[in-house]
């Protein structure tokens, strides 16, 4: 089992001599890499042609290509948006063994690991790092079932960040949250709520979580956190931020409902005991950025 | 009064209460402890615990007190109560080791027809298993409370006994000694005694925890608690004495340790505690509750904030430190400035690396952004808002426990975030 909060390996900051990134062709992968690059600490991302982490010998591959000082951060997954039934969690669970296998054979000399919130369940109440992990589904069992294959084979510190809902302009996912509905908004001038929009959630810049991942890095942290402002929302008020960063009117309707209301807040101290000075972007101005970087692209 | 002289060994906090509390009630007393240090210093008038009204009791009572770390002196008396704090590891868990030594030590010294009383907190089933003759031997649950351990030391609830044989009567010794405190007396078997003493504690739990979630959601709907508990303690079945003020988780050690106790007896036998780790689990997050009110109000928008921090005791009218929320807030904040106050507790580097000692609370409070006051002190209580307001940079005054006056609080401009109390939440 994870520990609950993280723990400095490196008080100080210290920026590592490598950082292998496992997926950085994603939308956090991607974000990452460029963030790397820009503080000027080395990457080592391989692309599939390189490494197929779903190929039989793709532990062997990768063991290849690792150092003892690296360090090695698995963002590699299909995401919920491929499905959430028994093909992708066959492999994503393949993805985590020849990780894992690779990790038997080279230990880096520190890995993190991205999980997801989709862990919990959704009837549990406030969440923090010692609420059980309990997966209502194969996605969430999926990420437990790595992290802890990831925990095993690695004879290293290793962290595992388990964010909530990200947002951000690039996000390829059309997963119900800001991303989805600020399209909606710019494509059809209209925002579908399920039911009024009453569930709580807590949403999370992509910028921020990339903020944090360094802060990982750089202080060699093990142990569980996740990665949340602590501040939820309902996705009617969601919306209406959303709507207002458009300059015509953005008509919001809500729809019949079709599943429960489900809130999520989580207590967030383990993240200010980790990291006290680091501040999350405000919503108001994590959505306007969003909302200037889309438009920037349209 | 001549009456059976009473000894106490283990002179840390429950054996001096206790034995002044006897000498109070016309007894004479021998103040038993093996370390020569400790007895020189006792006798010097220089306690090792801060207790309000201690010094002066045991000051009035001197003539009918004797403080020996010979173990001789035990001889002569009646009655030996065996009291030594019962110190707890990082998981809550007894130390037992220094109570059966001096068991040990004193079952030796006493005389055949003498009684020796386990004071000290100890787990069902400790008592019965000591060595010796059970006829003699009993147990009785200490209801310290830090703070007011005189006030309950002189005029307790009841006496709860745990015998071999509650049926039998208590010896004439210990039941006059007993008698003399003019309460009820409630002999039963060893292990519903030492159960009853974690018992009241888990109960005691249980209201605090109710308090405390309750609390927090009246910070949240506009609900103000303080307006609640009044009705609350107009209902019978809950008392006008029940824990019901919200603070910030459970601390000092004890009901730590009770509750450790329960989850151990639970899992040894099979029982369902899941309540009782609830109950921890909300302690743990309630101890937080001003860290997360600092990051919400202050931290977000501030750089390099200075911090006052007023208290460092877990609780007021103590110096003791144990599973301190202060402490535990400090910890939280080492990056930052902070200048730190408390009556009782000196300040010290390793509590925090940016730490500075102030020679007041209004001195601490000079050129924060914020004062968080972690104990509620009377010394707190009597700080006029104004005054604080003067001296800080900030209008943000983070007061768990409400020790400073709302109305005076508002009129000063400071914006005053107090525990179950509706507030303005911070903006996202």
């Amino acid at each position: 089992m994870s520990q609950a909060g993280l723990r400095h390996q490196s008080p100080e900051p210290t920026d590592p001599p490598r950082v292998v990134v496992l997926g950085g062709r994603g939308f956090v992968g991607g974000e990452l890499l460029a963030a790397l690059g820009h503080a000027g600490i080395p990457t080592l991302a391989p692309a599939r042609l390189e490494v197929d982490l779903a190929a039989a010998d793709a532990g062997d591959r990768l063991a290849e290509m690792l150092k003892p000082t690296d360090s090695v951060v698995l963002l590699a997954a299909l995401t919920p948006d491929k499905g959430r039934g028994i093909g992708p969690f066959v492999a994503n669970i393949a993805i985590g063994a020849a990780v894992a296998r690779a990790l038997e054979h080279v230990t880096p000399a520190h890995v993190v690991y991205f999980s997801s919130d989709a862990v919990y369940p959704m009837d549990g109440g406030r969440i923090s790092e010692a609420s059980c992990a309990q997966p209502p589904d194969l996605y969430g069992m999926m990420h437990l079932a790595r992290e802890t294959l990831v925990g095993t084979a690695a004879r290293t510190p290793v962290a595992v960040l388990r964010p909530t809902l990200l947002y951000g302009a690039a996000d390829t996912h059309n997963s119900y949250g800001p991303n989805r509905l600020r399209r909606a908004a710019h494509k059809e001038g209209r925002i579908a709520l399920f039911g009024e929009g009453e569930e709580m959630r807590d949403h999370v810049l992509v910028d921020d979580v990339v903020a944090l991942t360094l802060l990982v890095l750089r202080h060699r942290s093990s142990g569980l956190l996740n990665l949340a402002t602590g501040r939820s929302i309902s996705y009617a008020e969601l919306a209406g931020k959303i709507a207002a960063q458009f300059e015509r009117p953005v008509e919001i309707v809500g729809t019949p409902r079709q599943s429960p209301v489900t809130h999520r807040h989580f207590d967030v101290t383990a993240l200010y005991k980790a990291f006290p000075t680091f501040r999350f972007t405000p919503l108001d101005e994590g959505l306007a950025k969003a909302h200037r970087d889309m438009m920037g692209r349209a | 009064m001549s009456g059976p002289v009473v000894a106490f060994a283990g002179l840390t906090h429950l054996g001096l209460v206790s034995a002044a509390a006897a000498a109070a009630r016309g007894f004479e007393v021998v103040g038993f402890d093996p370390d020569p240090g400790r007895v020189e210093a006792i006798a010097s008038g220089r306690l090792p615990v801060v207790e309000p009204d201690l010094p002066a009791l045991l000051d009035k009572h001197r003539d009918r007190l004797t403080w020996t770390a010979d173990a001789a002196a035990l001889q002569r008396c009646d009655i030996a109560y065996v009291a030594p704090d019962v110190p707890t590891d990082d998981a809550s868990a007894s130390d037992l080791t220094p109570v059966r030594a001096l068991v040990d030590v004193v079952t030796r010294a006493l005389g055949s027809g003498a009684v020796l009383v386990v004071l000290s907190q100890v787990p069902p089933g400790f008592t019965r298993a000591l060595p010796g003759s059970p006829e003699r031997r009993f147990y009785q649950v200490e209801t310290l409370i830090f703070g007011r351990a005189v006030e309950r030391a002189l005029r307790p609830e009841r006496f709860i006994v745990g015998c071999a044989d509650p049926s039998a009567p208590l010896p004439q010794a210990l039941a006059s000694y007993l008698d003399a405190f003019d309460c009820p007396i409630l002999p039963m078997r060893y292990e519903s005694a030492e159960l009853a003493k974690i018992s009241i504690n888990v109960c005691l739990v249980a209201s605090i925890s109710a308090a405390n979630t309750l609390a927090e959601v009246c910070e949240r709907v506009g609900a103000d608690w303080s307006e609640i508990v009044p009705a609350l303690r107009l209902d019978r079945r809950i008392g006008p004495a029940a824990y019901l003020d919200p603070g910030l988780g459970i601390a000092g050690g004890n009901l730590e340790r009770d509750l450790a106790t329960v989850c151990r007896l639970a899992d040894q036998h099979g029982t369902d505690a899941r309540v009782v780790r609830a109950w921890l689990a909300n302690s743990q997050y309630r101890r937080d509750w001003a860290l997360r009110q600092v990051h919400a109000r202050v931290l977000r928008r501030l750089p390099d904030p200075t911090l006052a921090v007023l208290g460092l005791a877990y609780k007021e009218n103590t110096a003791s430190t144990k599973n301190s929320p202060s402490l535990a807030l400090l910890a939280a904040l080492a990056p930052f400035r902070v200048r730190v106050y408390d009556p009782s507790v000196a300040p010290r580097p390793e509590f925090h690396p940016r730490l500075e000692a102030a020679a007041t609370a209004l001195d601490a409070c000079t050129g924060a952004d914020t004062a968080i006051i972690m104990t509620p002190w009377d010394e707190f209580r009597a700080l006029r808002p104004e005054a604080v307001a003067a001296r800080l940079r900030g209008r943000t005054i983070i007061d768990p426990y409400g020790v400073l006056d709302p109305v005076a609080c508002r009129t000063a401009g400071l914006d005053q975030v107090v525990l179950g109390a509706p507030g303005r939440q911070p903006q996202s």
